[in-house]
């Protein structure tokens, strides 16, 4: 057994050889006009850090032509980096840098200075442009390098956040980019400051992947299916997945099937919105029921069509209807009329539907759900009834019998007008009415002195009856009581004659 | 001058790693399924523990490791590290130690042979910059010598400090321990502190002996495939 590692691992690791020969690729843009045009390496800066004096002497040796003649590329190699990171120089510690990697910087640890991690970085790039079609794995890395893996990751990860390793010049890369600022910046150590840009497009990526499945390959809406691999936090479409456009490390068998059968963010079918308010009516504010009943939609969506609605926010809370609804009544039925001619297709059709006035607006919905005739006969009654009761009440204190009745006056509006002409004549004529009423008293009180007399009549001849008959009875009982007070003296006389006869008897029966 | 007891016996130290930064040296050996696979870096101590998992996820993606090695080598480098923090809250005496330290190792096709002295007592000692100096010194082109290098210097400095703490624990069970610290730490250390004053006492100059230079030189082999599998065979 090697004392090495696994046998993957060395292969990786290029030769010696290799190492030293690729110090002059140059650093230049392809025809993307988003990448950053960074200029070739001019023949006098030495291109790597300076910890490497062996490379430093080819370097400044293959000056002019940038191309050593021993390395491996025949043709000049184009590294492409993002435009973002063009404020990389391998001399240079930019801003950005000690911002984001601040372990380094802040002279914490004695060991861990810039110098360490210009060290770092270098090297990294360095071995990622050796070949840069090609990704490079941290763990090849992190053994090249002399350090502790901790930092090393941490500059790793930020350099292929940055793109400025692992990067490929085609747009697949924006998403995997996004998914990687999502793990490092959790992942990062805790003072350094995640990224503005990671933080908002990790919250993008999170809000995509929950509505729309958005491939990170193609990007490209997933429709059918989807294959998510949750260990890379990768969403690819049916096609990217069967052409294996994924990542190095990533094997076929990580990803899992999800279909998408629903339509994401489809318009609500007037079914849909019937059955919703069917639910609303019924289930009031319990959302998760009303969400069962229109079957196919969560609650969310439900809600967030609900509130669209147009007079949708008016019946969160039910108002009551009100006694002085008929007063605005006029106005509102042509809005009511309109919806309810067009209640059979979508409620929320007519723009005209007064949703300023809650209770009306209740009421609008009402004779939308009861039907047409149902509303008119309702609202007649409860017409007809009104102008009754404004004959002995006053006209303020309207107490309509059925509230949704009462509003479901469809084109009842000359009846009402009526009922408020009569109500207007009444009111003009005020001690009439008095009169009047009083006369309709007592008349009332004559019929009913009328109807009573009789009664107590006929209640007096039957008393008269009962007394009769009790004074008989009386006199009966007088009689019976008579006779038996005379029986029982001749009982008691009987009684007397014969005690002494009967001791005889007794005397001789004893013997 | 013997008997008088340095100053810094007196005050133990914290244990720690005796170098500039405060790092653990790892060493991964995991099997699993016919599948060997053997690690060996530096770890330092004060990243949350977090990392640890992510580390282990992260080399077995970068090396398509199968995936029960995760867990496997999460589960080392967490033991490794407890064991290091048991010792933490221990004294450490460090004294004036110089101790040799062995360098005797083969990465890839580089054979490195070396010995030199270092001395415990310097917490501002740095094997990460020797191991840099080193490489580019004797212009190793391989780039995974250096963090090997380190890495086994790390260890052995680990292994010293790590006596010392118990040492010290066996001291003050010990009889022996009534005498002074000096004679525990020179009975019981398994590496013999190089005494200075004996080398250099009475002479006047540091300059080591001609016939210890062979010793400790360093020895830089680059091997041929066939001296690689050769040498293979013989560790396993």
């Amino acid at each position: 057994m090697s004392a090495e590692s696994l046998a993957p691992e060395t292969a990786e690791v290029p030769s010696t050889a290799d190492v030293s020969t690729s110090s002059a690729i140059p650093e230049s843009t392809p025809a993307q006009p988003e990448f950053s045009k960074t200029p070739p390496i001019k023949p006098g800066i030495a291109p790597f850090s300076t910890a490497d004096p062996s490379k430093k002497t080819r370097s400044s040796s293959g000056s002019s032509s940038l191309l050593s003649p021993d390395t491996l590329s025949s043709e000049p190699d184009f590294v492409t980096i993002p435009s973002y990171s063009r404020w990389f120089a391998w001399n240079n510690i930019h801003e950005c840098e000690i911002r984001l990697m601040p372990e380094f910087f802040d002279a914490r640890s004695p060991s861990k200075n810039p110098s360490v991690y210009k060290y770092y970085r270098n090297e990294i790039v360095k071995k990622f442009r050796e070949n840069p079609s090609r990704k490079i794995a941290f763990t090849e890395v992190r053994r090249t390098l002399v350090g502790d893996v901790g930092s090393i990751r941490r500059v790793f990860d930020f350099l292929e956040t940055w793109g400025l390793i692992n990067y490929s010049p085609s747009g697949k890369q924006a998403l995997r980019l996004e998914e990687k600022e999502n793990k490092s910046s959790i992942a990062a150590t805790p003072p350094s400051q995640a990224n503005d840009v990671a933080a908002t497009e990790a919250a993008v990526l999170s809000n995509g992947e929950r509505s729309k499945k958005l491939c990170s390959a193609c990007k490209s809406l997933c429709s059918i299916a989807c294959f998510v691999c949750d260990k890379y936090g990768l969403v690819l479409c049916a096609r990217c997945y069967v052409r294996g456009n994924y990542r190095v490390g990533v094997n076929s068998s990580e990803f899992r099937r999800v279909e998408i059968s629903e339509p994401a963010k489809t318009d609500w079918t007037d079914k849909e919105t019937l059955h919703l308010l069917e639910a609303i009516t019924r289930y009031g504010d319990d959302w998760m029921r009303v969400a069962e009943h229109v079957s196919g939609r969560s609650e969310k969506e439900c809600v967030a069509c609900f509130i669209k609605l147009p007079f949708g926010e008016q019946f969160m809370d039910p108002a009551d209807p009100g006694e002085d609804a008929s007063v605005h009544e006029m106005k509102d039925h042509c809005d009511a009329e309109s919806i309810v001619e067009s209640s059979g297709k979508r409620v929320c059709i007519t723009p005209l539907a007064d949703a300023s006035n809650p209770i009306m607006a209740q009421a609008a919905f009402l004779s939308a759900l009861a039907g047409v005739d149902i509303g008119e006969a309702a609202a007649q009654a409860a017409v007809t009834a009104v102008y009754d009761m404004d004959h002995v009440k006053c006209r303020a204190n309207f107490q309509p019998p059925f509230s949704a009745s009462k509003e479901q006056e469809a084109g009842t509006t000359s009846s009402q007008d009526s009922a408020i002409q009569t109500s207007g004549e009444a009111q003009t004529d005020p001690e009439s009415l008095l009169g009047k009423e009083e006369h309709d008293l007592e008349r009332a009180i004559s019929s009913i002195a009328e109807v009573q007399m009789p009664e107590i009549q006929y209640e007096l001849i039957h008393y008269e009856v009962m007394e009769l008959q009790l004074e008989k009875e009386w006199q009966q009982l007088n009689q019976m009581n008579n006779q038996l007070f005379l029986d029982q003296l001749a009982l008691l006389f009987h009684m007397a004659a014969v005690p002494k006869s009967e001791e005889i008897s007794v005397e001789e029966s004893g013997r | 001058m013997k008997s008088q007891i340095p100053a810094s016996l007196r005050n133990p130290v914290k244990f720690r790693m005796p170098t500039a930064d405060n790092l653990v040296p790892i060493r991964l050996d995991i099997e699993i399924d016919g599948q060997r696979f053997k690690d060996a870096f530096t770890w330092n101590p004060s990243d949350p523990d977090s990392e640890v998992v992510v580390f282990a996820k992260r080399t077995v993606k970068d090396l398509k490791l199968p995936l029960a090695f995760v867990t496997q080598i999460a589960q080392s480098i967490q033991s490794q590290l407890t064991e290091f923090r048991s010792y933490e809250g221990q004294d450490m005496y460090v004294g004036e130690k110089i101790v040799p330290i062995k360098l005797d190792l083969r990465v890839n096709h580089t054979l490195i042979r070396d010995q030199f002295l270092w001395d415990l007592n310097n917490m501002e000692s740095d094997p990460e910059e020797f191991a840099r100096t080193f490489c580019t010194d004797m212009g190793i082109e391989d780039p995974e010598v250096g963090p090997a290098i380190a890495f086994a210097i790390r260890e052995q400095l680990y292994k010293i400090a790590v006596q010392n703490v118990t040492s010290i624990k066996e001291m003050k069970i010990s009889k022996k321990a009534r005498r002074g610290p000096e004679y525990a730490s020179a009975s019981k250390s398994g590496v013999a502190a190089v005494d200075l004053v004996k080398l250099f006492g009475h002479r006047s100059s540091v300059i080591r002996k001609r016939k210890e230079w062979d010793v400790y030189e360093p020895i830089v082999d680059i091997l041929s495939n066939e001296e690689v599998e050769e040498s293979a065979v013989i560790i396993a």
